[in-house]
């Protein structure tokens, strides 16, 4: 075994260890990695180290993080050893999410048309009425094939037992998948003997599926669809991968000042005259989409945009209002939805949620608040968040005041101990960083899940915060085969 | 094309070749100093104070700082983020616009110019004054590498010309100033000392001007040795073969401009291409006579003009695509030597900074 994990305390008494199964044994798909890393010294590891920096430097991949001096690039933390699922696992997660997207498109499909699943009161209708992400504008609008959330990144995690738990659905702009793509390039780099020791499900075409479902999705009227992805611009904290994926599928990157709308429908301003444009990937938030319709003083729309998406001459992927069905609120509701539209139980758990506008929930939480994890309903990116255990009296005090004056934008979740990895720090040792999960998933005609995801992890000792904005890093993640 | 790609192509181009332009300035300079040290010392403030002229910076130098001297100068035009013509300025604009388009361009000029980027971040003043000629030199080359990569992995399509015409477009505009400003001194030393332009110390000069053109061998091999102004001047402005005379680089921009509309010769469709083929067939068609006849600076300041001129309607024609409900974009930002160009202000920064998931 590795001189790095004859070192490496996974603590298996307090948590489940993806790499150990008991302090001392690695699982059994585990096995040939922990042979390879056996034989490096720590000038190997270096030199990993190394060229892996290059690449991701020279790739131009860093990410900025807001509220620090202008132009601050980093690199995006990466940690050398992958994380591994076995395939068995892996068809569970499959099956879990196509199933929970698949209701979760029903779902959004019914509130912005008949409302069965009001009028059953299934889910309390102020709920949803009331969500800051409901688009009344779009009632009554079809998208084509029905399909509103084209592009989803669903977080997973693990829990003390080992079990996958659906933390959250992304599904308005899910970002990430550029570092899953270029995690994988940087490991073949770095580590091709060890790669070639398993049987990895490949990744790479996820530009190719991803540009198959926007055709998929595009106006019926037009043959040959016409792909654009739409970014707020350079200073976005995700632009570098709004340009990868724009290069990969070789389609134009376009800012809102590069769209117009003539009679309903959207061109592009080129050298020689306008363009028409028939589907639009956007990664800019609803909000910011069409001035005429949205926040007025909106620089990075395009007017007229909605109009022209409503005429169904254009299609937005993912489209308007999608927010609504990503709520954490609503998360909590997403076991009944799959059983309400497809009449399964879900395959994939929900982490218990307590809902702070139910006011036995919400005598629980105040109760509960040095163990309760306690999210803002609609932000993301860790922000507005409330770790119980680590957070001070006063920052307890401050949330009970926030949680009783607007009860709807809050919900608790219990402290999940998220499983564990061992991650190097330094790159000199090894400890155990808490992962999550976050498989991408597209639909078209059909649902496609590329195998794996972009495994992140928080690189920071003792933290569950996994997010880059918060200091987080991320691992390459292995489906294998058997 | 998409025009801000165009726009954007353009951009970073022109800021990749004034940051080379720039070295080369500064590389003579400090060669001619040590040249005529006999009679000079490597402060001496009148040869610094030229290449400030020579960006038209006089009123930002003098506000940043108090004298002239080498250490000033260089810190102005390397270093200086105030600056919006310094080397590291230059770069860090051509690297944003390359970044902007990153999907456009080959992936291999991203790594050039962030190569060079990344290169900057790490160069202090000390370094460039212990060893100016490797420092220079490393600028210089890290752009032809830029030119090269660029001719070897970008197609040579609508978005390569453009390159071309702000590369041309830019060293025609460098080439101009600086005959206008070695010549203005020449000329007021010349008075000063009550001689005429051809002591000794002038033709160090004028082979410094050459040398910073690169173009001293190539000037030898036309003129053999007669290093004199007329023969200086007929080649750094008429020559038609050599990569940084004026009438070669207006040439370049012309047939690139051309190649974009499907203009041809007595034929044109835009204006950008009517100014540029206007100002090519005057320079074909000029002797070194004409413009004394003209005065060499007013005919270097009319050049300039017309360059700004050509530039203008490139970015009304190519760039600034408009719909009636949309003003034009204002023509300032197509004017060289002016701050923050490809159309990207800072207003909608905040904005962009929304939450991702």
């Amino acid at each position: 075994m590795s001189r790095f994990f004859d070192h490496y305390n996974a603590e298996c008494s307090h948590f489940f260890d993806e790499v150990m199964a008991t302090a001392g044994s690695p699982r059994h798909h585990y096995d040939k990695m922990l042979q390879r890393f056996g034989q490096f010294s720590l000038d190997d590891i270096k030199a990993r180290r190394e060229i892996v920096n290059i690449f991701f430097r020279n790739q131009g991949i860093t990410f900025t993080v807001y509220g620090e001096d202008d132009g601050v690039e980093r690199l995006f933390p990466f940690d050398l050893i992958p994380r591994i699922v076995p395939a068995h696992e892996w068809a569970t997660i499959e099956k879990g999410l196509i199933q929970r997207i698949t209701a979760l498109n029903e779902f959004l499909n019914d509130i912005y048309h008949s409302q069965k699943i009001l009028k059953d009161k299934v889910i309390p209708a102020e709920l949803i009425l009331g969500s800051q992400h409901f688009r009344r504008e779009f009632v009554g609008v079809n998208p084509p094939l029905g399909i509103y959330i084209h592009v989803t990144g669903s977080d997973i995690i693990r829990d003390r037992h080992g079990n996958y738990l659906v933390l959250e659905d992304n599904l308005r702009t899910p970002s990430g998948v550029s570092y899953m793509l270029q995690n994988r390039q940087a490991m073949k780099r770095a580590f091709p003997v060890l790669f070639d020791k398993y049987k990895i499900r490949p990744i790479e075409n996820y530009p190719q599926e991803l540009l198959r479902t926007l055709q998929e999705i595009g106006p019926t009227s037009r043959r040959d669809p016409n792909v654009v992805v739409l970014t707020p611009g350079i200073y976005n904290s995700a632009y570098f991968e709004h340009s990868f994926l724009a290069r990969q599928m070789g389609v134009e990157l376009t800012e809102g000042k590069d769209l117009v709308v003539h009679n309903n429908k959207v061109y592009t301003r080129t050298t020689r005259g306008l363009e028409q444009i028939d589907v639009i990937y956007r990664r800019v938030d609803d909000a910011y989409l069409d001035p005429l319709v949205f926040l007025p003083d909106s620089k990075l729309g395009v007017a007229g945009l909605v109009n022209a998406y409503r005429k169904g001459n254009v299609t937005l992927a993912n489209a308007i209002g999608c927010g609504v069905a990503d709520d954490k609120v609503i998360y909590s509701f997403v076991p009944k939805i799959i059983k309400y539209y497809l009449g399964e139980d879900p395959i994939l758990e929900n982490v218990p949620t307590w809902l702070a506008s139910n006011p036995d929930d919400l005598k629980y939480i105040l109760a509960n608040l040095s163990t309760l994890v306690v999210k803002a309903a609609n932000e993301s990116g860790g922000y507005g968040m409330l770790i119980g255990p680590e957070s001070t009296i006063e920052e307890q005090e401050q949330f009970a005041e926030m949680i009783v004056a607007h009860p709807r934008n809050y919900i608790a979740q219990p402290t999940i101990s998220l499983s564990r990895h061992p991650s190097f720090f330094n790159d000199t040792e090894l400890w155990g960083c808490h992962i999550d999960l976050r498989p991408y998933v597209l639909y078209g005609k059909t649902v496609t899940i590329v195998p794996g995801g972009l495994t992140r992890v928080a690189l920071k000792r003792g933290s569950l915060v996994v997010n880059s904005s918060q200091g987080g890093g991320s691992k390459d993640t292995w489906v294998v085969d058997e | 094309m998409l025009s801000r790609v165009a726009e954007s192509l353009f951009w970073m181009s022109r800021y990749f070749e004034r940051a080379e332009n720039t070295a080369r300035f500064l590389d003579v300079n400090f060669n001619l100093l040590l040249d005529l040290n006999k009679i000079t010392h490597v402060e001496n403030p009148n040869y610094w104070i030229a290449l400030i002229l020579v960006t038209s910076d006089k009123e930002r130098f003098n506000s940043l700082y108090e004298s002239y001297s080498a250490h000033t100068v260089t810190d102005y035009l390397v270093f200086n983020k105030n600056n919006p013509n310094s080397i590291i300025s230059c770069i860090s604009l051509a690297r944003e616009n390359g970044r902007s388009i990153i999907e456009s361009i080959s992936s291999e000029m991203w790594e050039q110019v962030n190569n060079l980027y990344h290169y900057l971040q790490g160069v202090t003043p000390q370094f460039v004054h212990n060893d100016p000629y490797s420092f220079y030199k490393e600028i210089k080359n890290a752009s032809h590498l830029f030119q090269g990569i660029t001719d070897n992995t970008f197609s040579h399509n609508e978005g390569w010309d453009f390159i071309q015409i702000a590369k041309y477009l830019e060293r025609t505009d460098n080439i101009a100033r600086l005959i206008d400003v070695k010549y203005h001194m020449l000329l007021s030393e010349a008075q000063n000392q009550g001689d005429i332009i051809a002591g000794s110390e002038d033709i160090i000069q004028w082979m410094a001007v050459l040398k910073s053109c690169s173009a001293l061998e190539a000037f030898r091999k036309v003129y053999l040795s007669k290093v004199d102004p007329d023969n200086i001047l007929r080649f750094l402005i008429l020559d038609r073969s050599f990569p940084r005379s004026i009438n070669f680089s207006v040439c370049a921009a012309e047939d690139a401009l051309w190649r974009i509309s499907g203009s041809s010769r007595h034929r044109y469709v835009n204006n950008a291409d009517r100014l540029i083929g206007k100002l090519e067939a005057e320079l074909s068609y000029t002797a070194i006579e004409d413009i004394y006849a003209k005065g060499l600076h007013h005919y270097l300041e009319d050049l300039e003009q017309r360059l700004v001129k050509v530039g203008e309607q490139v970015h009304l024609t190519y760039f600034a695509y408009h719909t009636p409900e949309i003003e034009p974009l204002d023509i300032e930002e197509a004017l060289p030597f002016t701050g923050v160009a490809g159309g990207r202000p800072n207003w909608s920064q905040a904005q962009q900074h929304q939450q991702q998931q």
